[in-house]
């Protein structure tokens, strides 16, 4: 089953989305840059509809932890 | 398929942003894989000095963006931005000779700085006026360099929205101010630059009639009831039919293709007070019953131009889908369905970006560039005027203990305008402003953008009864151009002839830095002797009059 998050990531990244998972981060994936995690904000917040604060974006630093700073706004995925 | 460039990219911010959207935006246009280089952010002085070192390859084209409110502490400080900004026009002259490929260059948008907010009652006195004052500086400093192609990022800015363009967590976090969107927009608009470098723009419209330069049908409404005027939508074809004529004096070529009588159509062209259009605007007519793809060859035949530099402007979906299909290489277009927005249906299209103007368009552009000087020369102020208009208001005075250590800081920091650059300890400073056989003298200045404080400092010593020594003269380089050494030496010869001193005597000793003041003795009345230069106390050179002067001396 596809999972949204990962394909997000993998999409915006352009990765496979095979190569990831929750504990993939800015140190494992060489896309993975302070320009892609600008494109990964303004994808997330396009994707689920939701804004995201500095405090928030700076957690974000792996899939499992974006998942996590997004559970903590209700967003289940 | 166009060869792919590479890239340098360069800003007071991070543009990294830049190397994505670019590389799509010109893929999309035909190019080949761009490659892209960024260097460190906000170091373009550095650019300037060695653009390869500082982007780490050689590049084709190079891009810098920037920002007043990045390259300048305070942009609300007047005298400190405009120098800044002197300061990057320079650092673009010197990249111009250090860079062999083509450069491109924004101009400042209004700066998002606090102090800048629009709904600042008094902005339009304060930050908007600044700013203009900025982007002048820049233009007039820019348009000198041969070579630079600018891009509009502060009309960009400007159409876009300040407020829905910034993202101030992408400014703290990445040191990048944009929003994705208004990336986007950036890069499509250096996309137009850089392909505008070889791509061949289009050189003739090719208008359709009715419903198109006008409303309604002439061979059936007659040239009473077709619409064109000052009422919508008349004036929208009024509007379309303005910037048509506006694309002529770039050097475009307008011809007609139009299935029609060709006595209907002349009629109206001659006729009918409110065409904007004139039969001699028009290069060739195609009016009669056969295709509008004959009609396009005849055109590009008789232009003996390509039938790829044609752009078709119809109402019929039908006409244009037959061109598309029979001739793809000409650029195709509908009039919209919603009319008010036919007159800006060529705009924003960059079919017409022309990467280098001909010598014709140079000429005209000559002669427009002269109109205009002539009109602003005599609203150009003089130095006098300008000096006037800052309300300079000079300080100068016996230093006291209160003033020490800023002294002292700058007989030690000061090395362009210093002309002995001789050094002091505070204690020296101190003995000194005790010294009753010396002048230790500071110099305050301000002016309608604020108080510059204590930048000048002069140390005068008596040698005999007559000659007083200029040890030491140094003024601080944020306030030149303002006459203030010539008030400073004016009223150190004012205070040595308080002393009963008849003569001035001063030395310059270069160093690697003080080229600056170099003349600085001969330009106010001092005749060389030997090592020094000498001059009589009432000889100096008089302090500018448009400047507000006070001479304070201790009792």
């Amino acid at each position: 089953m596809s999972d949204p998050l990962i394909d997000l990531f993998a999409d915006v990244l352009e990765v496979d989305a095979t190569s990831l998972n929750d504990e993939s981060s800015p140190d494992n994936v060489e896309q993975w840059d302070s320009l892609a995690a600008m494109h990964l904000v303004a994808a997330i917040e396009e994707k689920f509809s939701t804004q995201l604060s500095t405090k928030e974006i700076m957690k974000m630093s792996s899939i499992g932890l974006a998942r996590a700073a997004l559970k903590d706004k209700g967003i289940d995925v | 398929m166009s060869k792919g460039y590479s890239i340098g990219l360069a800003g007071s911010f991070t543009v990294d942003p830049l190397t994505r959207l670019l590389g799509k935006d010109l893929s999309e246009k035909g190019f080949e894989k761009s490659d892209f280089q960024v260097a460190p952010y906000n170091q373009l002085i550095q650019l300037g000095m060695n653009p390869e070192g500082l982007l780490g390859a050689k590049t084709d084209i190079l891009i810098v963006l920037w920002r007043i409110e990045d390259i300048t502490p305070d942009a609300m400080n007047g005298g400190q931005a405009t120098q800044d900004i002197d300061n990057l026009i320079e650092a673009i002259k010197t990249l111009r000779n250090n860079y062999s490929g083509t450069i491109i260059v924004s101009n400042p948008p209004y700066p998002s700085s606090p102090e800048f907010d629009v709904h600042d009652l008094e902005q339009p006195e304060t930050g908007l006026q600044l700013y203009q004052s900025y982007l002048e500086r820049w233009q007039n400093g820019i348009q000198d360099i041969h070579g630079i192609k600018q891009m509009n990022l502060a009309g960009l800015l400007d159409n876009e929205g300040h407020s829905t363009s910034h993202d101030a967590r992408g400014w703290y976090l990445y040191k990048q101010p944009y929003t994705l969107n208004f990336w986007k927009s950036i890069s499509a608009q250096l996309s137009r630059i850089v392909s505008a470098q070889t791509i061949a723009a289009k050189k003739c419209v090719v208008l359709d009639c009715d419903n198109t330069l006008w409303g309604g049908i002439i061979g059936e409404d007659g040239l009473g009831g077709i619409q064109i005027g000052q009422d919508f939508p008349g004036k929208a074809f009024a509007d379309f039919q303005k910037y048509c004529l506006h694309l002529r004096s770039k050097g475009l070529f307008l011809a007609i293709a139009s299935k029609n009588n060709e006595d209907d159509v002349f009629e109206v062209f001659d006729k009918h007070d409110a065409m904007v259009l004139k039969r001699d605007h028009i290069s060739n007519w195609q009016v009669h019953w056969n295709s509008k793809v004959d009609s396009l060859q005849a055109i590009a035949d008789e232009l003996n131009i390509g039938t790829d530099a044609l752009v078709f402007v119809d109402d019929n979906p039908k006409e244009i889908t037959e061109v598309q299909e029979r001739l793809p290489e000409v650029e195709c277009l509908l009039v919209p369905e919603e009319l008010a927005y036919l007159p800006s249906l060529l705009q924003n299209t960059g079919l017409f970006d022309i990467a280098e103007l001909t010598d014709e368009d140079k000429k005209r552009a000559d002669m427009m560039m002269a109109e205009t000087k002539r009109k602003s020369a005599s609203t150009q102020m003089s130095e006098e005027e300008f000096r006037k208009s800052l309300e300079l208001k000079i300080d100068i005075f016996e230093a006291e203990e209160q003033h020490i250590g800023r002294v002292t800081q700058l007989i030690n920091k000061t090395n362009q305008f210093n002309v002995t650059t001789v050094r002091r300890t505070q204690d020296e400073v101190e003995a000194l402003s005790t010294d009753n056989d010396t002048l230790l003298i500071g110099m305050d200045i301000k002016d309608r953008f604020g108080e510059y404080g204590l930048v000048g400092v002069a140390i005068v010593q008596k040698e005999t009864d007559e000659i007083w020594n200029i040890d030491s003269l140094m003024m601080s380089c944020r306030v030149l151009g303002r006459g203030a050494e010539t008030s400073l030496i004016n009223k150190i010869a004012e205070a040595v002839k308080s002393r009963n001193g008849k003569t001035l005597k001063g030395q310059y000793i270069e160093t690697k830095k003080n080229a600056l003041v170099k003349d600085l003795f001969e330009n106010h009345g001092f005749t060389q002797d030997g090592d020094f230069w000498i001059c009589d106390v009432d000889s100096v050179k008089a302090a500018p009059e448009e400047v507000d002067i006070r001479l304070r001396l201790a009792a």
